[in-house]
């Protein structure tokens, strides 16, 4: 806040900004600062999140949390911007920081896909199950048409795998737009389904188990032209693959559709209050659609640049056990959907999944047993602030009130 | 401005220096000095909790630890991309072998296996000769699992004969993989060898962890007549054993020895991962670990066997089942078979 903002010794402060007249409850102020998209709110909220976590850390292990979260910070390869980390160091760091994006990517894209159905109105719990069919779409074509000119193999895996995301969290458009069957039930149905459409088909005996290997449930791997050429670090060791871009290109693309196009403001209007946007003429049923249809194939792409980036292929047990499209729900709330925001709160999640893996604690304070607990705990404590940021703000709101005294 | 010219010039040769220095000290590739025997543990992403599988293999390497004075560390996948950022790791970190568990991490193993020849990998339940680059470096832990199946089954059959009971028992798989089913044919095979009437149920569940897939599945083996169920299915073989306990019936462990779960089990057949571990860290310190093969347990090499056995089975039986383990291990009963047709 700089000093022009300030308003003049001993008037009432209004921290909604909207003017000096009204002072509105607390609860219709979140509503405005939330829709305003501010950055203060869910930067505290990850700094809460944070200083509760470290107590946790304090008083389950009695070692400094500082520490902790320092050597969290190093393993997430954070360090790598520093200037001064030189040497083995910088090769540690270059490597961590590789580990991190290649996360940040996936979550980049399947934020993405909760934050546009967001903006509808629509609560997209689907993302896991369009990030398998993508990844399933991903992982035949890429293991099939060998000898494919490997540009075109790669777009076509990508777009197959974008079309067949959207299409299957299209069902669940349809359904809201036609017989107003609740997304949140139907996306999670069509996860099951997902789910074990991909336990079926790499299945022992399925159609898409691998040729090599008859008792193992897995596919075939994609063919060397299919996979993502990686531009930092090594290849063989998953270096960071050029998906990164692709996400990059998300993020934009989901800014121009949201504030630059038709589309973008029907689908905003809808999620406003969609019977306004009824009566000023927008189709809502088709923008349901049209909103699922976009989520779903950010949830595709993402499990189409994981196949190709760096997993080559899929299997039985990876298809049940993955959850990382949920940690994309965690990444649109604290983004409060916008772009900067998921892109923020993505690179903030994949840090601390990075950060937190057992390989970079001290196994002294971290039992290995119960290190990934910890990832687990902040990011839960992530979302319930989220949940309550009315706290955050009250917490602001207060703050702002004894300023100028 | 000048003053960032500088600046730039000063990190700039401090960097020189600095990669030089590392460069020459040749840390850069290889990591810390490897001692003989140093371990590194990677898990699967079932994760150290998972009551059989990953803990016994980490028992295994803390036993290890202990008796052969060597330093160990494990490291935890917690989701797949981590297998080879933590194998890596493992290595550069001065292991001087490197364990995967499970074959769930035979890909990432065999990369990183191939890349560092001079370091010494190995893999449990996944044969050397089915990784890509079959590296020279890479050793197979394989178990006789259809030995504890058969073990398991024959008693199952002598203990139902004694208490005059229908000789029905079901045994409940969880994917059809050769692991699984080398147990489920010898159990098959045991049950028949103790009484060629004996009628074995199987089902697979097509799940490791979810413990009301074959709790169901049981359930039915039970309605069919039942009387022992085996779960052969990681955590999901728990409800196996609980549907066993609901109807006041037998239930047999598998992998780890559950006879802590109660006085319905009947005994486990037992598979020593840690064994296979420990033994496996004991050949590289003293120089006798290769590459480029594998070791198998079996009840003669140990790290194959039955659990505790109920003490409400017969003495008589307990002695004969002493006989059978002897004519195993002495190779007097062949061909035990190692898949479910």
């Amino acid at each position: 806040m700089s000093d022009l903002d300030q308003p003049p010794v001993g008037a009432p402060v209004d921290p909604s900004g909207l003017g000096p007249e009204v002072r509105q409850p607390w609860l219709e102020r979140y509503d405005v600062a939330a829709k305003a998209g501010g950055l203060v709110a869910p930067v505290l909220t990850a700094l809460l999140a944070f200083a509760v976590g470290g107590l946790v850390v304090l008083i389950t292990t009695g070692k400094n949390p500082l520490a902790t979260y320092r050597a969290i910070f190093e393993g997430a390869g954070f360090n790598w911007f520093l200037p001064w980390v030189q040497g083995t160091e910088r090769q540690a760091a270059a490597f961590n920081m590789q580990q991190t994006l290649i996360i940040t990517t996936t979550l980049v894209l399947t934020g993405l896909a909760v934050a546009f159905a967001f903006r509808c109105g629509l609560f997209n719990i689907g993302g896991q199950g369009q990030y398998i069919t993508g990844a399933i779409f991903a992982v035949w074509i890429g293991s099939s048409f060998e000898g494919l000119n490997p540009f075109i193999h790669v777009v076509f895996a990508a777009v197959a795998g974008a079309l067949c995301g959207a299409l299957w969290a299209g069902i669940a458009g349809i359904l809201k737009a036609t017989v107003g069957a609740h997304e949140v039930i139907s996306t999670i149905m069509l996860n099951w389904i997902a789910i074990w459409i991909g336990v079926f088909l790499f299945g022992l005996g399925g159609p898409l188990q691998n040729d090599r290997q008859e008792f193992v449930p897995v596919s075939n791997d994609i063919v060397e032209g299919a996979k993502l050429p990686v531009f930092w670090g090594d290849p063989v060791f998953q270096g960071l693959h050029i998906g990164f871009f692709v996400a990059i290109a998300g993020l934009i693309i989901y800014w121009l559709i949201l504030s630059r196009t038709t589309l973008g403001y029907g689908v905003k209007a809808v999620g406003f209050n969609p019977e306004a946007a009824r009566y000023g003429g927008i189709n809502v049923p088709r923008n349901y659609f049209l909103a699922m249809a976009i989520s779903g194939a950010f949830a595709g792409v993402a499990g189409a640049m994981d196949i190709l980036g760096w997993q080559f292929r899929l299997g039985q047990d990876t298809v049940q056990q993955a959850t990382i499209a949920f940690v994309g729900i965690a990444v649109a709330l604290l983004g409060r959907n916008t772009a900067i925001g998921v892109a923020l709160a993505a690179l903030l999640f994949g840090g601390l999944l990075t950060g937190t893996s057992t390989r970079n604690l001290d196994p002294e304070i971290f039992r290995p047993e119960l290190a990934s607990n910890l990832t687990l705990l902040i990011q839960g404590l992530v979302v319930l602030f989220v949940g309550a940021d009315v706290i955050v703000l009250w917490l602001m709101s207060r703050v702002r009130r004894r300023k100028p005294a | 401005m000048r003053n960032h010219k500088l600046r730039a010039l000063l990190t700039g040769s401090i960097a020189i220096v600095l990669v030089a220095a590392v460069a020459g000290t040749g840390l850069a590739a290889g990591g810390k000095k490897a001692a003989a025997g140093d371990t590194c543990l990677v898990t699967d992403v079932g994760g150290l909790n998972d009551r059989s599988f990953n803990q016994l293999a980490n028992k295994g390497r803390l036993d290890g630890g202990k008796a052969l004075g060597v330093k160990t560390s494990v490291l935890q996948s917690s989701k797949e991309s981590d297998y080879i950022p933590n194998l890596l790791s493992c290595v550069q970190s001065g292991a001087d072998l490197t364990i995967g568990v499970g074959f769930l991490m035979a890909e990432a193993v065999n990369t990183v296996a191939t890349r560092f020849p001079s370091s010494k990998f190995a893999i449990i339940d996944y044969r050397f000769q089915d990784l890509a680059g079959k590296p020279a470096n890479t050793r197979g832990i394989l178990f006789r699992e259809q030995e504890a199946g058969y073990l398991s089954g024959w008693l199952a059959i002598k203990t139902l004969m004694s208490q005059k009971k229908p000789l029905v028992i079901g045994a409940v798989g969880g994917f059809k993989i050769p692991p699984v089913d080398r147990y489920m044919a010898g159990y098959k095979a045991g049950a028949q060898a103790a009484n060629p009437k004996a009628k074995v149920l199987l089902g697979y569940a097509q799940s490791f962890t979810d413990q009301s897939k074959c709790k169901e599945l049981s359930l039915n083996h039970i309605a069919e007549g039942s009387q022992v169920e085996f779960g052969v299915a990681g955590s999901c073989g728990l409800g196996s054993l609980s549907a066993a306990k609901d109807k006041g019936l037998w239930g047999i462990g598998v992998d780890a020895d559950q006879g802590y779960l109660g006085a319905h089990m009947l005994t486990s057949a037992v598979k020593r991962v840690d064994v296979g571990v420990s033994r496996t860290m004991k050949q590289a310190k003293t120089g006798t670990f290769k590459g480029f093969g594998n070791t198998i347990f079996s009840v003669r090499s140990g790290g194959i066997g039955l659990g505790k056995v109920s003490p409400k089975v017969p003495k008589a039986i307990i002695a004969a089942e002493k006989v059978l383990e002897n004519k195993i291990r002495t190779g007097k009963v062949k061909g035990i078979p190692t898949e479910v047709k």
